[in-house]
C-alpha cells in the first residue's frame, strides 16, 4: 500500500463523514428550534415588551417564531455556505466570534492533558502488568481507583489547594489559580511562559481524573497478551521478558487503546465543563451549556457540529492508528 | 534418522538431576514435577510421555526458564555442565533461542500476529548473533525454504493469518533452529494438526534436527508419534518418571503397569481387533498433599498393601540391557507372555468381555435404516462489498453425498479439517430439507416435517455428543437438572418419572446416581463426558451424532468411553455417526467408515475392508499418515506424505477434487491425467465387498 492509496483512502472517510456532519448539525437545527424557544430570553425584560417587539427583536438575528421554520432554515443554511456565517444568538453575539476564540481555549486545556494521560497511563500499564499482584502493581491500581472516582470538582479544587499553598510558601504567584492569560502580558516569550502558567493547574486535574482509565484499560489489555504463547515463543527465542512484553504484547494491546482515546477527543472539548468553570476558561463545555440555557439556537447548533466535526476526527485517527499500528489492516 | 553412534561415550549435554516444581495454589502447594532424572545425549532424540497434569510440559518450561515467577524450582540442570537453575530472566535470555530452541503446542497462536513471519525469524537471529539486516533476511528466506514452505522469499513478507496451521507450525519450527541450538524441545508440536500435516511436521523436526545436529526432547501423549521418533522414552505420572527405556524395550517390555496401561488403552489402526480396550480405573491424583506411597496405587490393578508403604525410586532393572529403569516394587514379576504382560500367569490388566451385538446378526441389508442421505449439498456464498454483499463465489462445502446407516451400526465420518465432516452434520441436526437431495432420519424425510410437535419427535430419536464436554454442559445446572431437561422438552411432566429415568441414565454411563446433585464442575473430563452421553440417551433416541466425542480426553480415559458408547450400543441397540479425527479410535468402533475430502466421499465402505486394503489414493495417505505404537512396524513403514494442504473448495468445475495432491495422478498418462480434471468421479465398487471408491483407476 502507498502514500496515495492512503490518502485516497482518508479522503474517502472524510467525505464520508462530511456527509454525516451535515446531517447531524441539519437534524440538530430542527431539534433545537423545537426545544429552545428564544422569546423567553425576553420576557423577564422590564419593562415587558409586546410579542410584536420581540418578534421584531427576534426577526433580525433569523430567530422569529413568525417565519416558517423552512424558511429560516434556508437562510440559516445559506449563510453557511455562502459566507461561513452560522448566525447570532438571541442577543445578537456572533457565533462565528465567540466559536473561533473558545476553540483555540480549549484547545490548550484539553490537548496537553490528553497527551500526558495517555502517555502516564500506558508507561503505568506496561510498568504494572509486568508486576501484576505486585505490591507496585497494586498500589498503582489503588490509586488509579480512587483518582477514577473522584469528582472533577474535588479534584480542581485540590489542586487549587495545593496550588495556593505552593504560591504562598514561594512567596509569589507562580502558578495561576484563574482565567486562560493575563491581560497585561506582551511579547513572544513572556505570553508563553504566562500561558504555561495558567495552564498547569487545570491541565493537571484534568489529567489526574483521566489516566486511570487509560492505566486500567491498557493494563488488562496488556493481560490479555503477556501469558499469550507469542509472548511466550518471543522469550523462547531469547528476548528478556520486559522486552517482550514491550515489543510483542504492548504493540498488539495498543490498539483498542488507540480508539478509545481518538474517539474520547470529542467528549474532552465539550466536556471540560467544571474545569472550565472552576479554573474561569472561556471554553466550548462552558459555551456549550451556556447556549443551551440562554435558548440560543444558533450557538446550540454550532456547538453541535463543531461536535461532530471532532466525532469524525476521532473516527479519522483512530483509522489511521489501527494502520499504523496493525500492518495486518490494508487500506480499501 | 538420527539414530546415531555419538552415544554416551561423548557425555550428556543437559543433565536434570532432582528436578522439582511446585505451584501454590488455593487448594495449597501443587507439586507439578516431584523429582525428574534424565540425560540427553548430542543427536539423540527423548520423549516424555505422560497425561495432562503429569508434569511434561512444567518440566520442559523448566529447562527453559519459562515458568512463571511464583513457581519454585529446585534441583539441577545443567547444559554443557554450565548450571542453568538460578540463572536470572537476563542470563537465561543468552541460552534461549540460542541454546535451546523451543516448539509450542498450538502453532496458531505461537506467532505475534502483527509481524511478518520473515520479521519474526529475523528477530531470532539479530537477538544472538550480530548480524546484518539483509543478512537475516537472507538466512530468515533460507529457513524457510528449508521447512518446506513454498515461495519462500515472497511468503516471508506475509502475516501469521496468511498460513495455515500446518504453515506456522514449520515457521516456528524454522525460529527453533534458526540459532544452530543444542537441543530442540517440542512441546506436544502436532497435537494441533490433522494426520496428514502431521506427518509432514514430523518430517521437518527429523529434517531441523539433521540439519541442526541437534538433540531434541518431544513432549507428547501420542505413543504412536514416540514410536516413529524417540530413541528413548521417559514416562511420567504424578509429575514423577515411572519408566525410561530405549523406545523399542518400552514398547516391546513395558514393565510399569501404568505403562502397560497405556499401551493397552490405544486402539491401533493396523490392527484389525474387535477386542474391547483396556482401560485404566480412576483418575489421575491432585499433586496437592500427595499421600505417601506409590502415586499409581489407587488405579493400579495388581498393587498391593507393600505399595502404599513409600513411594518406590526409578530404580534400574537387573536383567535389562540399555538402561530400562522403572518405579514399581513388583516390575520384575511382570513377565511378556507374547500377547499380554502378565504377573503370576495372568495379564496386568484383566480384558473385558466382548460385548455382543443383537443387531448385527441379522444381515445389513435386511436391517431398518436410521440415517438416510441422498445427494445432500451445502454451498455457502462468499460475499464481498461493504454494503451492498454482492456473490462472487460459493464454498462447497458438501458435494452430493450419499450414505446411510443402519439401526445397530457405527459409521465412521473422517478425513482432515475443512473437509465437510462438521458442515455435514450440521445439515443432519438442523431438521430442514437440505439445499439438494434429501435426509431422511428413522424413516422420516425432513423435508415432510410439518409443525413443531412431530419436529420434537423427530428430534427425540437424533442426540449429539460434542467434543469439549465442559463447553457443552452448562456449568450452573445440576446433573439432574441436565439430565432431566431433554427429557421435559418431549412432555415428561411427572417428576417421580424423571427422577427414575435420571437414575437409570447415570447407571448406564457408569456413574453413580447420588452424584447427581453435584455441578458439572465436580466431575473430571472423563465423567464430563459420560453426563454428556447420559444427556443424549435420555430421550431414547436411535441415532448418536458423536463428534470428536474422546479426542479432548486422556488416553485412558478415552479407552473407558469408547467402550462404554460400545457397551451401550450393544445394550441399546444404538446408531452412531462418529465423527472423529483419530483414525485409530474410528478404525475400533466403526462397523463402516466414510473418508470425505474437500466436501465429497471419496471412500466409504466396511472398516476392515477400508482400512485394510485402502483403494482411493487419498484413503492410502490418510492412512499412512497415521502413527502406530510400535517401534518396529514404524521404523519399516513405507509412509505416502502428501504435499501441501487442504485446498479451499470454491471449484464447481468438474473432475477429481483429490488431483492438486493425488500421488496417483502424477504416475498417469496424459490421457488418463485429462480424465481425473474433466471427469466427476463417481463411487463406484466391487460386488462382493462393501466398499466403494471415487477414483477413475482404482
Amino acid at each position: 500500500m502507498g502514500a496515495a492509496l492512503v490518502l485516497r483512502y482518508l479522503l474517502r472517510k472524510s467525505l464520508g463523514w462530511l456527509l454525516m456532519i451535515v446531517v447531524a448539525t441539519n437534524l440538530t437545527y430542527f431539534v433545537a428550534n423545537f426545544f429552545l424557544d428564544p422569546r423567553a430570553n425576553y420576557l423577564q425584560l422590564r419593562p415587558p415588551r409586546t410579542p410584536e417587539q420581540i418578534s421584531r427583536s427576534l426577526a433580525q438575528y433569523n430567530l422569529s417564531r413568525d417565519t416558517p421554520l423552512l424558511d429560516r432554515w434556508w437562510h440559516w443554511v445559506s449563510g453557511i455556505v455562502l459566507h461561513w456565517d452560522w448566525g447570532y444568538s438571541p442577543v445578537g453575539e456572533s457565533v462565528n466570534s465567540q466559536i473561533s476564540f473558545r476553540i483555540g481555549v480549549s484547545a490548550q486545556l484539553v490537548m496537553g492533558s490528553l497527551i500526558l494521560s495517555t502517555l502516564i497511563g500506558i508507561s503505568l500499564a506496561v510498568y504494572t502488568a509486568a508486576r501484576q499482584y505486585r505490591f507496585a502493581d497494586r498500589f498503582a491500581q489503588g490509586v488509579s481507583i480512587v483518582t477514577l472516582n473522584t469528582p472533577v470538582v474535588v479534584a480542581s479544587l485540590a489542586v487549587v489547594l495545593l496550588a495556593i499553598a505552593f504560591n504562598q510558601s514561594v512567596g509569589s504567584t507562580v502558578l495561576f489559580v484563574a482565567g486562560a492569560q493575563s491581560p497585561t502580558v506582551s511579547g513572544f516569550w513572556p505570553l508563553l511562559l504566562d500561558r504555561v502558567r495558567h495552564l498547569i493547574l487545570p491541565t493537571i486535574s484534568l489529567t489526574v481524573i483521566s489516566y486511570a482509565g487509560t492505566h486500567l484499560l491498557q493494563r488488562s489489555l496488556l493481560l490479555d497478551n503477556i501469558n499469550s504463547d507469542y509472548v511466550r515463543l518471543a522469550r523462547a527465542k531469547g528476548l528478556t521478558r520486559q522486552r517482550a512484553i514491550r515489543r510483542h504484547a504492548l504493540r498488539t494491546s495498543l490498539i483498542p487503546v488507540a480508539i478509545t482515546v481518538a474517539f474520547a477527543i470529542p467528549a474532552l472539548f465539550t466536556g471540560a465543563v467544571i474545569t472550565e468553570t472552576i479554573f474561569a476558561w472561556q471554553g466550548m463545555g462552558q459555551y456549550f451549556v451556556q447556549t443551551i440555557s440562554k435558548n440560543d439556537v444558533h450557538g446550540a447548533v454550532a456547538v453541535a457540529a463543531f461536535g461532530a466535526l471532532m466525532t469524525a476526527i476521532g473516527a479519522i485517527l483512530a483509522d489511521i492508528a489501527v494502520v499504523a499500528l496493525d500492518p495486518r489492516v490494508r487500506v480499501s | 534418522m538420527t539414530r546415531s553412534e555419538t552415544g554416551p561415550a561423548t557425555g550428556p549435554l543437559l543433565s536434570v538431576r532432582n528436578l522439582a516444581v511446585s505451584f501454590p495454589s488455593e487448594a495449597g502447594r501443587v507439586d507439578a514435577v516431584r523429582g525428574v532424572d534424565f540425560d540427553l545425549f548430542p543427536g539423540r532424540t527423548l520423549a516424555i510421555v505422560g497425561e495432562s497434569g503429569s508434569g511434561k510440559s512444567v518440566t520442559a518450561m523448566a529447562v527453559m526458564g519459562l515458568l512463571p515467577e511464583y513457581a519454585s524450582v529446585t534441583g539441577s540442570i545443567t547444559l554443557s555442565s554450565r548450571q542453568l537453575l538460578g540463572l536470572d530472566d537476563r542470563q537465561m535470555s543468552q541460552v534461549r533461542g540460542r541454546n535451546l530452541g523451543m516448539i509450542f503446542q498450538d502453532p496458531l497462536s505461537s506467532l505475534t500476529p502483527i509481524f511478518s513471519v520473515g520479521q519474526q525469524i529475523v528477530e531470532a537471529l539479530e537477538i544472538h548473533q550480530n548480524m546484518d539486516h539483509d543478512v537475516a533476511w537472507k538466512r530468515a528466506v533460507e529457513l524457510l525454504d528449508l521447512v518446506g514452505i513454498p515461495h519462500a522469499a515472497e511468503r516471508a513478507r506475509s502475516f501469521p493469518h496468511e498460513f495455515s496451521g500446518g504453515m506456522r507450525q514449520r515457521v516456528v519450527i524454522a525460529i527453533a533452529m534458526a540459532n544452530d541450538p543444542q537441543i530442540i524441545i517440542a512441546d506436544e508440536p502436532t497435537t494441533a494438526l490433522d494426520v496428514t500435516v502431521q506427518a509432514q511436521i514430523l518430517d521437518v523436526l527429523r529434517l531441523s534436527q539433521t540439519e541442526t545436529g541437534a538433540a531434541l526432547i518431544m513432549i507428547t501423549h501420542d505413543l504412536g508419534v514416540v514410536a516413529g521418533i524417540a530413541d528413548e522414552v521417559l514416562v511420567m505420572y504424578a509429575g514423577r518418571p515411572v519408566e525410561r527405556a530405549p523406545v523399542d524395550d518400552l514398547f516391546t517390555r513395558p514393565l510399569m503397569p501404568y505403562t502397560i496401561g497405556l499401551l493397552g488403552a490405544v486402539p491401533r489402526v493396523d490392527v484389525a481387533q474387535r477386542r474391547p480396550l483396556v482401560p485404566i480405573q480412576g483418575n489421575p491424583p491432585l499433586l496437592v498433599d500427595l499421600p505417601p506411597g506409590c502415586p499409581f496405587q489407587p488405579r493400579c490393578p495388581v498393587s498391593v498393601p507393600r505399595c502404599g508403604d513409600r513411594e518406590p525410586d526409578l530404580a534400574v532393572v537387573p536383567d535389562a540391557v540399555g538402561g530400562h529403569s522403572v518405579a514399581c516394587i513388583r516390575a520384575h514379576e511382570i513377565r511378556y507372555d507374547g500377547r499380554n504382560s502378565c504377573i503370576d500367569g495372568r495379564p496386568v490388566y484383566p480384558v473385558p468381555p466382548v460385548p455382543d451385538v443383537p443387531g448385527a446378526r441379522v444381515p445389513r441389508e435386511q436391517r431398518p435404516a436410521v440415517l438416510q442421505l441422498t445427494g445432500v449439498s451445502k454451498t455457502f456464498p462468499l460475499l464481498k462489498g461493504a454494503i451492498l454483499k454482492r456473490r462472487v463465489g460459493s464454498v462447497y462445502a458438501v458435494s452430493n453425498v450419499d450414505l446411510d446407516i443402519r439401526e445397530g451400526e457405527t459409521l465412521g465420518l473422517v478425513g482432515e479439517s475443512g473437509c465437510g465432516k462438521t458442515s455435514t452434520l450440521l445439515e443432519i441436526m438442523n431438521l430442514r430439507p437440505p439445499q439438494h437431495g434429501s435426509i431422511r432420519i428413522a424413516g422420516v424425510d425432513v423435508a415432510q416435517l410439518r409443525g413443531r410437535d412431530t419436529e420434537r419427535q423427530l428430534r427425540r430419536k437424533l442426540q449429539m455428543v460434542f467434543q469439549d464436554p465442559m463447553g457443552a454442559l452448562d456449568p450452573r445446572m445440576t446433573v439432574f437438572d441436565i439430565l432431566a431437561e431433554p427429557l421435559q422438552a418431549v412432555g415428561e411432566a411427572d417428576r417421580a418419572a424423571i427422577a427414575a429415568r435420571v437414575d437409570e441414565l447415570m447407571d448406564l454411563v457408569g456413574l453413580n446416581p447420588e452424584h447427581s446433585d453435584r455441578f458439572p464442575t465436580a466431575f473430571s473430563g472423563g465423567q464430563r463426558q459420560r453426563i454428556a452421553i447420559a444427556r443424549a440417551l435420555a430421550t431414547n433416541p436411535s441415532l448418536v451424532v458423536l463428534d470428536e466425542p474422546v479426542s479432548a480426553l486422556d488416553v485412558s480415559i478415552q479407552a473407558g468411553v469408547i467402550n462404554l458408547l460400545n457397551e451401550l450400543k450393544a445394550k441399546l441397540g444404538l446408531s452412531y455417526l462418529f465423527v472423529a479425527h483419530d483414525l485409530s479410535v474410528v478404525r475400533h468402533i466403526s462397523d463402516r467408515v466414510a473418508v470425505m475430502y474437500l466436501g465429497r466421499i471419496v471412500e466409504i465402505g466396511a472398516v476392515d475392508e477400508v482400512f485394510g486394503g485402502p483403494q482411493h489414493p487419498y484413503t492410502q495417505a490418510l492412512l499412512s499418515a497415521i502413527p502406530v505404537p510400535d517401534p518396529m512396524v514404524e521404523r519399516t513403514r513405507e509412509r505416502i506424505v502428501l504435499r501441501g494442504e487442504l485446498p479451499s473448495p470454491t471449484d464447481a468445475g468438474p473432475g477429481c477434487r483429490f488431483v492438486s495432491r493425488c500421488p496417483l495422478y502424477l504416475t498417469l498418462d496424459v490421457a488418463q491425467q485429462a480424465r481425473c480434471t474433466g471427469e466427476t468421479p463417481e463411487l463406484t465398487g466391487r460386488g462382493d465387498r462393501d466398499q466403494q471408491n471415487a477414483c477413475h483407476f482404482r
